[in-house]
């Protein structure tokens, strides 16, 4: 008789954290990601909020021990295909994508990349930063293996001929997995807003303006700039910096098929927005860092103080006034912001640098289609519906089921770490009982 | 004893907005076709951001337009100038978040204004021209004969009975008729 | 299904002063095969009306549509303006039970009948629509070779985008395709989707003035040696008011404005005097010499 096991959906901090939990109960997990590595958006960040403790410190610790659990079986660039519900819990499929490479005998040596003579952009570094077709997403990656991108790789075989340990294998098929488990946490994370559908932003059509996500990679000292924040039209460090709040959040529009906004508030924008900002002023001497609002939302503990920090100690100066619109100065590619300035009631145009959209978080690509695999139920939104929105908001779609993190609901680190927690609770709650 | 500069003078102005203000008007406001979602306004300012005429007046402001309906304010918005400079061109109604329809909501205003007999004469006099000939234009006999000579087909008729008629059902002369203001 | 037939609105504005975009949009649609109808009679569509009393405007709309109801046609305008007036009175109309039935209740006063049976296109509309790109390529005989051009939609073609759904107001691309089968270049400039502000003008003229001097500086600015209305009003606005406009701030723009028939009908071979440009009061020679 196998022993009842948990599978965990997404291998963000959220399904890091709930694997962990788990595991630690004596319990089998299986954690599945359909990307090469675990750590999730958490691992492209630089600094954390409220504290501004380096992301990647907090995180890689927690990915190792995944990797190292002796009752944690970690099934990346993986994908759930079947969820079957039996007497004892689920019959479950998965997809074991082909890597073109055996994990048993790479040894992460980066060998293969050096001599890839291919170079494509770069996902983790959101298409700012290249990378081989034959690749590590992330050099703390976890695995430490590398992926061939068979959409890109044109089969030439030098990684094949120069990798030492043989691994390279380019006739790997896809494998598919059975799984009998006793419950399933879903803990997919987010995407963020497609900022283009905010065309007065000119995101896409003006090169200087990005999304935060983008920020992020140029801030973090491991990205493609090397952690030097830097205008896209001429790689000039940028003296005017400013932040556009609620770029797809609290937006009732939604008509036609160009206005496609989310109504609700993507409750962590405001407190990224504002550590960026102290961020840039950390980097940069003598920047000018201003944020545009409607309203500042800095909820938990310590968020309020950081805001007031980033007022009076670092300067970043805010602005209650929702950008109407951006324009592009032809010659210099800087940027023309038009909003009203409502405690002065004046309609202002301010020209900047450089613009950082901050988008609000939507629901993973995918989870419609996972919602059919797992017949749970979702919301108009798109995220997975909870039994209760007060008091059970993880369990969804009958017994055994929980969805957790960003997947929930729009979600900063510190509660995805404890809604995983919990849910992982919840989890063996369920098992306990199966088995009696 | 410090000299004090007329606090007094201040407070009665501030004393009198405060009566002026009529919180339940937007409730009847928001009965009005277009201006339904009046009360969701949150003040974010974009309207007035990007509002073409807004950038060149420094003192038109639709947010604070707004902001007067939705404190009953509205009675010297109607008698003044202010709302008829939208040129309503939807660059508001396109970019609110709250999806007010803002160019309906100072339609409403208009209305209002006109049925208290504020109309900028110009407006009278368009109203005046379509209930007798079907245009705002009168049409100068000029034009009549170059369209002739560019060989274009006459300009079709209207039928005055039928507008005067049609007019007179939703009250329209009232609206337009002169008035010793 | 692409029409060839059309009811013909005019509205007010054009046959008063902007006889040259009637008369090289009917030149032009003859050559593409698109038969206008005239309309039977003809009111103001109620735009202009429409702060004084909403009621009225729907009844001068509605009045229009039921006159194209009972000939069984469609209505193409000319005037973005008209066209959004009569084409958001129509959709809401249709979709609104209690107020097609109030409305109808007046109409039935003089014998009319709402039914929603018709739609409402703009001439832009019916070109891209009705006609398609590759039949109006087909039709030019003479490709610009060298032309730089601005293009201004204004306001009402694309505005609302809840309403209109016709395309992007932020980043439109319909008129541009059409300017570059012409074979003119469409150069982009700073704040292009800026109104003209015309619609104020008897209220105030000063903003007007400052908005198409405004863009009037960006189309210079870029480059650009003609500018492309759709629109009569803001064509009144680039055009008849452009030396007022260089006098008012002591500026030179000399940029020609054409409407868009009028640069088509070029690229198509007809004559100009047959396209109206004598009704051009900006200098339109630049444009000529670069045929």
């Amino acid at each position: 008789m196998k022993r009842q096991g948990v599978l965990i959906i997404g291998g963000g901090i959220a399904g890091i954290q709930a694997a962990l939990d788990v595991a630690e109960q004596g319990v089998n997990v299986y954690l599945v990601e359909r990307e090469p590595s675990i750590g999730g958006h958490m691992a492209m960040l630089d600094k954390t909020f409220p504290t501004l403790d380096c992301s990647a410190c907090i995180l890689t610790p927690k990915m190792v021990e995944v990797a190292r659990h002796p009752n944690i079986g970690l099934l990346t660039y993986s994908e759930l295909r079947e969820v079957k519900r039996v007497e004892k819990g689920f019959e479950v499929k998965i997809l074991k994508k082909p890597r073109f490479v055996d994990e048993t005998k790479c040894t992460g040596c980066g060998i293969c990349a050096q001599h890839c003579p291919l170079e494509v952009p770069n996902e983790f570094d959101m298409g700012l930063g290249v990378r081989k077709a034959i690749y590590v997403p992330f050099p703390q990656a976890v695995p430490l293996k590398y992926t061939i991108d068979d959409e890109h790789c044109i089969q030439c075989g030098l990684c094949q001929r120069v990798c030492k340990a043989e691994a390279v294998n380019l006739d790997q098929r896809p494998e598919v997995i059975s799984l009998t488990v006793g419950a399933i946490i879903v803990a997919t994370g987010f995407k963020i807003f497609d900022a283009k559908k905010r065309s007065e932003y000119g995101y896409g059509r003006y090169l200087n303006v990005i999304t935060s996500l983008e920020l992020e990679r140029l801030i973090n000292a491991s990205g493609p700039t090397g952690g030097r924040v830097l205008r896209l039209s001429d790689g000039r460090i940028p003296r005017r910096v400013a932040f556009i709040q609620c770029v797809g959040s609290r937006d009732q529009r939604a008509w036609g098929h160009h206005y496609t906004g989310n109504p609700y508030c993507s409750r962590v924008c405001c407190m990224y927005a504002i550590k960026n900002g102290v961020l840039l002023k950390e980097h940069i001497h003598d920047i000018d860092v201003t944020i545009f609002y409607m309203d500042i939302r800095t909820i938990g503990k310590g968020s309020e103080e950081f805001y007031q920090r980033a007022r009076e100690e670092f300067n970043v100066h805010f602005v209650r006034g929702r950008v109407a619109k951006v324009i592009e100065i032809p010659e210099t590619k800087n940027l023309l912001v038009r909003t009203e300035d409502t405690e002065t009631g004046k309609a202002i145009e301010r020209e900047f640098d450089m613009l950082v959209l901050s988008v609000g978080l939507m629901p993973s690509s995918g989870i419609f289609e996972l919602s059919k695999i797992l017949d749970i139920p979702i919301d108009e939104h798109g995220f997975p519906q909870g039994a209760h929105v007060e008091t059970d908001r993880f369990t969804t779609g009958g017994k055994g089921i929980f969805v957790v993190g960003a997947a929930q609901g729009p979600k900063d680190i510190p509660d995805s770490v404890i809604d995983a927690s919990a849910a992982a609770m919840k989890a063996a709650i369920s098992l306990a009982r199966v088995k009696e | 004893m410090t000299k004090e500069t007329t606090p007094k003078e201040d407070e009665r102005k501030r004393i009198l907005k405060i009566a002026e203000v009529n919180p339940g008007l937007q409730y009847e406001l928001s009965k009005a076709p277009g201006a339904e979602k009046l009360m969701q306004c949150l003040q974010c300012g974009t309207c007035t951001a990007d509002c073409p005429i807004a950038r060149f007046s420094g003192s038109y402001s639709p947010r604070l337009i707004i902001r007067m309906a939705q404190l009953g304010l509205i009675s010297k918005v109607l008698s003044s100038d202010t709302i008829w400079l939208c040129a309503a061109c939807f660059t508001c109604t396109d970019r609110c978040p709250q999806d007010l329809e803002l160019a309906s909501v100072l339609r409403v205003l208009r209305n209002m204004a006109v049925k208290k007999g504020f109309i900028p004469e110009a407006l009278r006099e368009m109203g005046s021209n379509v209930v007798e000939t079907g245009s705002v234009y009168k049409v100068p006999g000029s034009r009549i004969r170059k369209r002739e000579a560019a060989g274009l087909p006459p300009l079709p008729k209207s039928n005055p009975r039928r507008l005067a008629k049609l007019a007179e059902i939703v009250g329209f002369p009232k609206l337009i008729e002169k008035r010793g203001m | 299904m692409p029409e060839s037939k059309y009811l013909l609105y005019l509205g007010c504005v054009i046959p008063y002063r902007v006889l040259g975009y009637e008369i090289s949009a009917r030149k032009v649609a003859e050559r593409l095969g698109i038969e206008l109808v005239e309309m039977p009679e003809f009111n103001c569509c109620g735009l202009p009306l429409d702060p004084i009393s909403h009621e009225m405007m729907l009844i001068l709309a509605a009045q229009n549509l039921c006159l194209a109801e009972q000939k069984k046609l469609n209505i193409m305008t000319l005037c973005p303006g008209c066209n959004g007036t009569l084409h958001k009175a129509n959709k809401t109309l249709k979709e609104d039970r209690g107020l097609r039935e109030e409305v109808n209740r007046y109409l039935k006063e003089v014998g009319m009948q709402f039914k929603g049976t018709t739609h409402v296109k703009h001439f832009i509309q019916v070109l891209v629509e009705d006609v398609g790109p590759e039949r109006i390529k087909d039709s030019i005989q003479k490709p610009f070779n060298d032309l730089k051009v601005a293009e201004h939609y204004g306001c009402h073609l694309l505005r609302p985008a809840k309403h209109m759904d016709l395309d992007d107001p932020e980043n439109p691309t319909i008129l541009k395709n059409l300017i570059e089968i012409t074979g003119a270049k469409c150069v982009d400039y700073m704040d292009e989707t800026e109104c003209c502000g015309a619609p104020i003008i008897g209220v105030n003229d000063k903003i007007p003035f400052q908005l198409a001097r405004d863009k009037l500086n960006h189309i210079k600015r870029a480059g650009a040696q003609a500018l492309i209305t759709i629109c009569p009003f803001c064509h009144i606005m680039f055009d008849i008011n452009q030396p007022r406009i260089e006098r008012a701030f002591g500026e030179t723009f000399l940029i020609p404005t054409l409407h868009y028939p009028q640069l088509l009908g070029l690229a198509m071979g007809i004559k100009p005097d047959d396209l109206a440009l004598k009704e051009n009061k900006v200098d339109i020679s630049r444009v000529l010499n670069l045929l």
